[in-house]
């Protein structure tokens, strides 16, 4: 069965068709050419299909587009400025370091993002738990929660 | 010191940009149009004849566009060391998961519904799932025509078993070593089948044009591998086959030579050329990709009082599941340095590799080395212990150095271990007594070398504006390497960073690579460009030559500027050289060439005794010291803290090393404390990252890292390798410090909770009675 639905993604309204058991994960993917969330297990354990959700960081492979009707959705290729400009958190990934094979960094990018945005200056212990549910093979998260850390740094001396 | 301008300097990656943004196409990202779904059809049967395959239901699903099954494409691909693997069962299966049919259709739930309608029969054969079992006389074969598959002269199948690789060392005279020692202890490690978790799991696409030509996407880190072994296997010449490596999600060794390739190849030509996508799902990652060699390691060592290690006798079993993959060349490669990087007269091993009716389990990062080290430096603690020796002490008086003749004959250089274990128990503070009560620190270290002979080729061009692009087939596969050759090109050309470009492999475009693999491409790349710079370098200078009017030798070239090196304010800039028109008064195009090979350096392993004179290029060191506090309690351990000295020869990207470091300990950790495959009867149980856990963010120890530099003379810069190394010490690093906090001795990874109190439980009543 298909429905109708109208999607807010990165700021632009998507009308598209879609089979209702379809996820937001393979919708962005395969219907709006939006590879830059990663599918890593389709079982929501791996955390590389993490975008925002009114906000909110969710994986997207656990939701289904039709529950995403008329919502708003913030992709990776969706948080910069302009072209060339880098969201704080994607421009702190670059110059600490946590980036190797990149597979997870989106998801990692979404999910630190969602955290910051409702904990703007968050201890190591809050980045940590907060970024659990997001995989890594390469980094061992070093570089990563330094990235996080030093933005949500920022934020507390920015008062 | 070095005074470069950019080598050995923090440069941010030059992948980062393009990564961080979403941009990066993976094999998992590669859409194509008219592109079809590809899903595999698995062999339910372990061990059996396989009598009939009925696709006709499959085939009748509306939307389903291509079949295959081995009978229409019986050809064998594996690896380079032993051609025993179909790529779709032909007459047996072997493996629960093995590929029997693959079906194509317009999406992917079409192709997974078709895949299910498929039906086939087998006739069930007695199976084998312990390699123990699997050597003992009388055992089920799992290749009962071994002794026919063609195979690499280095290795040696033993007919009529099901061991597809044994290999020795003799050196010196183990008797005669145990009769100097004045105490001889034997021990016995394992560690378990476990998986490499690429986060990006296995994806290829195929698609064949009009002339024939066979275009292949795909999450290689080796295109001309893959390009060569599915040459050999499709029969076709190399212009007829193109590999296009995607950016890779990470392989720790499991995206090696042909995957998945071949099966869409195989569908694209019965859907007319069209193009087929197969990715795997992550169920089919853990329980039917690629898994490491599951392995006992068994050691009798003989030892004086003073420390002095005599003799060593070492007895390796590499459990490599249904088909061989890489595993053979882990057993020869790891078994040769089994004995561990000290000064030893009197060395004996045996190393097999052996069949059974497991899934395919082959290399992983470190090729065997993190599985010996594991076993071997928990064993020479246990020996320090029983002498009351300190185990860094221990080590230290045994280690080899700058100039050891080793025991194989081979005369050491670069030898930075002694530094790397120095350096390690300062920063843990091994002298400082441990605080709180389970508390302990425990230290570990290991050597590789990398594979020899081998050879890299790269090309830097200039373009007419004085900018510069290199090409090369190196995978940037999240190690960093695209970094370390724009820096190494970088330095030599006199080009800046900015305005040089790495390019992407492609065995259409750029040069051979012999593969991204053995931690080898810092050293054998890296000198392919930065003889390709020099090159270009050159042709620039004899150029600029003409402009001066001196000879090349007493110009320069820095910052994209040519200098007269006596007197600097008579320069020109690269583009201006242009933009003058002299590049176009010469009409030669400049084009620097760099080939690197090391088939002069090597020198062959004799095959009976092990002995030879340079069997690796270079080798790799490193130390590790954990510190640990364990609860006796729940048995579980708190890893407080790992600290990494490793020995890289020269750190061409500082922050590159400090990458490698960190990811491969946190993988230490993980593959010591959580991981292991369980397979019952053949069938894969833990499938999924909800029963298979792998380090979070939660659990990582903090992880200090140490650079040495114990340059290099063949190395670009002195520059060796460090994808592999760290990935080693961890486990036994820190099963050591487990000892010396609580006194028990785990021998069989992972260390679980139930382990500890099982032992520590065992302890208990052995000092009650």
């Amino acid at each position: 069965m298909k429905k109708n639905i109208t999607l807010y993604v990165n700021d632009e309204p998507r009308e598209l068709l879609v089979d209702v058991k379809r996820t937001l994960l393979d919708v962005l993917r395969n219907d709006l050419g939006l590879t830059g969330t990663k599918k890593g297990c389709d079982m929501g354990e791996c955390g590389a299909c993490t975008v925002l959700l009114d906000g909110q960081a969710v994986t997207s492979c656990l939701v289904l587009a039709v529950e995403t009707d008329g919502r708003e959705i913030k992709t990776i290729e969706g948080l910069g400025g302009d072209p060339g400009q880098l969201h704080p958190v994607q421009k702190a990934f670059v110059e600490k370091g946590a980036i190797q094979c990149g597979y997870c960094a989106p998801g990692m990018v979404m999910s630190a993002v969602g955290l910051l945005n409702e904990n703007p200056a968050p201890t190591e212990e809050e980045v940590r738990a907060a970024m659990a549910g997001n995989l890594c093979r390469c980094t061992g998260y070093v570089k990563i929660i330094d990235a996080v850390l030093s933005v949500g740094k920022r934020g507390r001396e920015n008062g | 010191m070095d005074d470069y301008a950019v080598v050995g300097k923090p440069v941010v990656r030059v992948d980062a940009l393009e990564k961080i943004t979403g941009n990066a196409i993976y094999g998992t990202d590669i859409k194509i149009p008219g592109m079809l779904y590809g899903k595999i059809f698995r062999s339910t049967c372990a061990h059996g004849k396989l009598v009939r395959v009925d696709t006709s239901k499959a085939e009748r699903v509306k939307g389903v566009r291509a079949v295959v099954t081995g009978k229409e494409f019986p050809i064998t691909h594996g690896s380079a060391w032993i051609k025993d693997q179909p790529f779709l069962a032909i007459d047996k299966v072997r493996y629960i998961g093995e590929p029997v049919a693959a079906v194509a259709a317009i999406d992917e739930d079409t192709a997974e519904e078709a895949a299910q309608l498929i039906q086939a029969e087998y006739e069930e054969l007695p199976a084998v799932f312990d390699p123990l079992e699997a050597m003992e006389p009388g055992a089920p074969l799992v290749h009962e025509n071994l002794a026919q598959y063609a195979h690499a002269e280095a290795f040696h199948p033993l007919a009529g078993t099901n061991i597809c690789n044994y290999f020795k060392v003799r050196l010196g005279n183990l008797e005669e070593g145990l009769r100097e020692a004045d105490y001889v202890l034997e021990d016995r490690y394992s560690t378990p089948m476990v998986q490499h978790c690429p986060m990006e799991p296995h994806a290829a696409v195929a698609q064949i044009d009009a002339s024939g030509k066979i275009t292949v996407w795909t999450t290689t880190c080796s295109p001309f591998v893959t390009r060569g072994e599915l040459a050999r296997a499709l029969q076709i010449p190399m212009t007829k086959i193109r590999i296009i490596p995607t950016w890779v999600g990470g392989a720790f060794g499991s995206k090696q030579g042909p995957k998945l390739e071949g099966y869409c190849i195989a569908l694209s030509q019965k859907a007319h050329g069209r193009a087929v996508k197969i990715t795997h799902s992550r169920s089919e990652e853990f329980a039917c990709s690629l898994a490491r060699t599951a392995c006992i390691s068994q050691f009798r060592t003989g030892v004086q009082k003073t420390g002095k290690i005599c003799a060593v006798e070492v007895k390796l079993i590499w459990e490599t599941g249904a088909y061989s993959s890489h595993s053979p060349a882990v057993s020869r490669n790891a078994g040769f340095s089994a004995a561990g990087p000290y000064k030893i007269p009197h060395i004996k091993i045996d190393s097999y590799c052996v069949y059974t009716n497991n899934p395919i389990m082959g290399a992983m990062r470190g090729f065997g080395i993190p599985e010996v080290a594991w076993g071997l430096e928990s064993h020479l603690d246990m020996i320090a212990a029983k002498l009351a020796l300190d185990p860094l002490e221990f080590r230290l008086l045994n280690v080899v150095e700058e100039g050891t003749t080793y025991a194989t004959g081979e005369r050491l250089h670069s030898v930075g271990l002694r530094e790397c274990l120095e350096k390690a128990a300062a920063r843990i503070g091994w002298q400082d007594p441990p605080v709180g009560k389970f508390t302990g620190k425990g230290i570990a270290c290991m050597h590789k070398s990398t594979g020899t002979p081998s050879s890299s080729a790269a090309i830097v061009k200039l373009n007419e504006d004085g900018s510069a692009v290199v090409l090369t087939s190196a995978g940037e596969i999240g190690q960093g390497v695209a970094t370390i050759l724009a820096q190494i090109a970088s330095e030599e050309l006199g080009v800046d960073m900015e305005r040089l470009q790495v390019s992407r492999p492609d065995t259409d475009l750029t040069p051979f690579e012999r593969s991204t693999s053995s931690s080898r491409n810092t050293f054998h790349t890296g000198n392919a460009v930065k003889m390709a710079a020099r090159d270009a370098r050159e042709q620039i200078l004899a150029i600029a030559s003409q402009v001066f009017h001196v000879p090349p030798a007493d110009l320069e070239i820095r910052r994209s500027k040519v200098f007269v090196r006596q007197e600097p304010e008579k320069s020109i800039s690269l583009e201006k050289l242009w933009r003058a028109g002299i590049y176009s008064q010469q009409q030669l195009p400049i084009v620097g060439k760099g080939i690197y090979s090391t088939a002069e350096v090597y020198d062959p392993v004799d095959p009976e005794t092990g002995r030879s004179k340079s069997p690796s290029v270079f080798w790799m060191y490193g130390a590790q010291a954990a510190e640990v506090e364990v609860d006796i309690e729940t048995g579980r351990v708190n890893v407080k803290r790992v600290v990494a000295a490793h020995d890289v020869g020269k750190a061409i990207n500082p922050q590159g090393c400090e990458q490698q470091i960190e990811g491969s300990i946190a993988n230490g950790w993980s593959i010591a404390i959580l991981e292991e495959l369980k397979a019952e009867k053949g069938k894969v149980l833990n499938d999924s990252f909800a029963d298979y856990k792998i380090a979070t963010a939660l659990d990582v120890p903090r992880i200090e890292p140490i650079i040495v530099e114990a340059k290099h003379d063949l190395g670009p810069f002195g520059a060796k390798g460090l994808g592999e190394p760290a990935f080693a010490p961890t486990a036994p690093a820190i099963a050591n410090a487990i000892y010396a906090a609580v006194g028990v001795r785990i021998k069989d990874l992972p260390i679980t909770p139930e382990k500890l109190l099982r032992c520590l439980q065992q302890k208990k009543e052995g000092s009650a009675g």
